[in-house]
C-alpha cells in the first residue's frame, strides 16, 4: 500500500500518477477528511483500489508520501518509527536538512527515506545524473526554477526570496542574500526567458550530496519586481489555487574528450505536476523493490535507480528537453 | 506656477523616454542560435 499524505496539488497529482496502476493500493489522508474523499472519488474509476483514510492507517502502509507544506522530519520521523518509508517533497532546507538528520533513524528501521523527490529539488536531480552520463566528468551545476505548485508552494517561493540563498563555491558553502544576483534563464519553449535571483532553496545542498565531486553549485528561482519588493512582508494576497505554466533548467558544466563543455536541459510544466508525478514513481519504486536500501537518499545519488525513476516519469508525460545548438 | 510648469515639463519628457524604450526597445526575442529537442524515454 502508498500512502499520501496531503491532498493538495501536489498530493492529488501524486494520486494520479500512481492510479494509472490499477494494482497498487493508494490510501489518502489529508487534514480536511471531505478533501481526501472527494480525491478517492474521483480517481475511484482508474482505480479501483484508492480510498481516503486516517491519519493512524497510513502506519499500514509500506511507503507515505508526503505532499502537505512543510514541515515534513516530524511525520517523516513518526512514520519512520513504524518502519515506513517516507518519500517527502519539501523545497525548505531547514526541513530538508531536518530529514536528512533521520537517516540513522531510517537505517536502523531499515526503511528508506527519500528526500526532495519534488520538481527541484528531485526531477533537478534525475536530470543532472543522465546528463552527467555524456559527460567525462562534470564539476558545475545550476539550476533555475520558474513558477510555483499549490499555494504551499507559493509561499515557500515567497520565502524563499527574503532568505539567505546557499551555494556549494569552490569548497565552501557561500550564503548570500536571496533575491540578489540577477540572472536571465532560457527556459524551454512555452516559457522563453525570465530573469531568476539567489534564494533559500535546498537544491545546492541535495545536489552536492547526491555529486560530492562537483566544486560549484547554484540554484536560482524567478522572479519579477514585484516579488522581490514584497518577499520581505508577509503575503498580502492569498496564493492561487495553482500556479500556471512552469519550467526547470538544468545546466551542467565539465570536460568531455579533453574539452570544457556545457549542457543544458529543461522542463515546461506545472510544477505541481513534475512533483507528483516525480515522488509518485519514486513511492511505486520502493513499493515494488527497485529501492530496497534503507537510509537516506536524494534523487540523482548513484544508489537509486535513477535512469528507471526518470523513464518512468518521462513515460507519465513530463516533457524534458535538452537546448541544442544551431 | 514656474515649479509646477519645470515639474510637468519634466514628467512629460521622462514619460516620453520611458514610452519610446518601452515599446523601441529590442527587448529578449526569441532565440536566435540553437533551440530545444526532446529527451525521450531512454528504456
Amino acid at each position: 500500500m502508498i500512502g499520501i499524505f496531503g491532498a493538495g496539488v501536489v498530493g492529488s497529482r501524486v494520486a494520479e500518477s500512481l492510479s494509472g496502476d490499477p494494482q497498487i493500493q493508494i490510501s489518502v489522508y489529508d487534514s480536511s477528511q471531505v478533501v481526501a474523499q472527494r480525491l478517492a472519488r474521483r480517481l475511484h474509476e482508474t482505480n479501483g483500489l484508492i480510498q481516503a483514510t486516517s491519519r493512524t492507517e497510513l502506519f499500514g502502509a509500506k511507503v507515505v508520501v508526503l505532499a502537505g507544506s512543510s514541515p515534513h522530519a516530524p511525520v517523516a520521523k513518526e512514520l519512520l518509527e513504524r518502519d515506513v518509508s517516507v518519500v517527502s517533497t519539501s523545497d525548505d532546507i531547514a526541513d530538508c536538512l531536518n530529514l536528512l538528520a533521520l537517516s540513522e533513524l531510517a537505517n536502523k528501521k531499515k526503511a528508506t527515506l527519500v528526500i526532495g523527490a519534488a520538481s527541484s529539488p528531485g526531477m533537478s536531480g534525475l536530470l543532472v545524473r543522465n546528463i552527467s552520463k555524456s559527460f567525462d566528468s562534470i564539476d558545475e551545476v545550476h539550476i533555475a526554477l520558474h513558477g510555483t505548485g499549490g499555494p504551499a508552494c507559493a509561499r515557500q517561493h515567497h520565502r524563499a526570496l527574503s532568505g539567505q540563498s546557499i551555494g556549494w563555491h569552490d569548497g565552501e558553502w557561500l550564503r548570500r542574500p536571496a533575491g540578489s544576483g540577477r540572472e536571465l534563464c532560457w527556459f524551454p519553449e512555452p516559457l522563453g526567458a525570465y530573469d531568476c535571483y539567489r534564494g533559500e532553496l535546498p537544491d545546492p545542498l541535495l545536489i552536492k550530496r547526491a555529486f560530492p565531486e562537483l566544486s560549484r553549485v547554484t540554484a536560482r528561482v524567478s522572479a519579477t519586481r514585484r516579488d522581490r519588493v514584497f518577499a520581505r512582508m508577509p503575503m498580502l494576497i492569498p496564493p492561487r489555487a495553482e500556479g500556471g505554466m512552469g519550467g526547470l533548467r538544468v545546466e551542467v558544466r565539465g570536460t568531455k574528450n579533453g574539452e570544457r563543455v556545457v549542457d543544458v536541459v529543461g522542463v515546461a510544466e506545472r510544477v505541481g505536476q513534475v512533483a507528483g508525478v516525480v515522488s509518485g514513481c519514486v513511492a511505486r519504486s520502493i513499493s515494488v523493490g527497485e529501492i530496497a536500501q534503507s537510509g537516506a537518499f536524494v534523487l540523482g545519488e548513484s544508489a537509486l535507480p535513477n535512469e528507471i525513476i526518470l523513464g518512468q516519469v518521462l513515460a507519465r508525460g513530463v516533457q524534458a528537453h535538452s537546448f541544442v545548438r544551431a | 506656477m514656474k515649479l509646477l510648469r519645470r515639474a510637468l515639463l519634466a514628467l512629460s519628457v521622462a514619460s516620453a523616454v520611458a514610452g519610446v524604450l518601452r515599446f523601441k526597445g529590442k527587448g529578449v526575442g526569441a532565440i536566435k542560435q540553437g533551440g530545444w529537442r526532446k529527451i525521450t524515454d531512454q528504456k
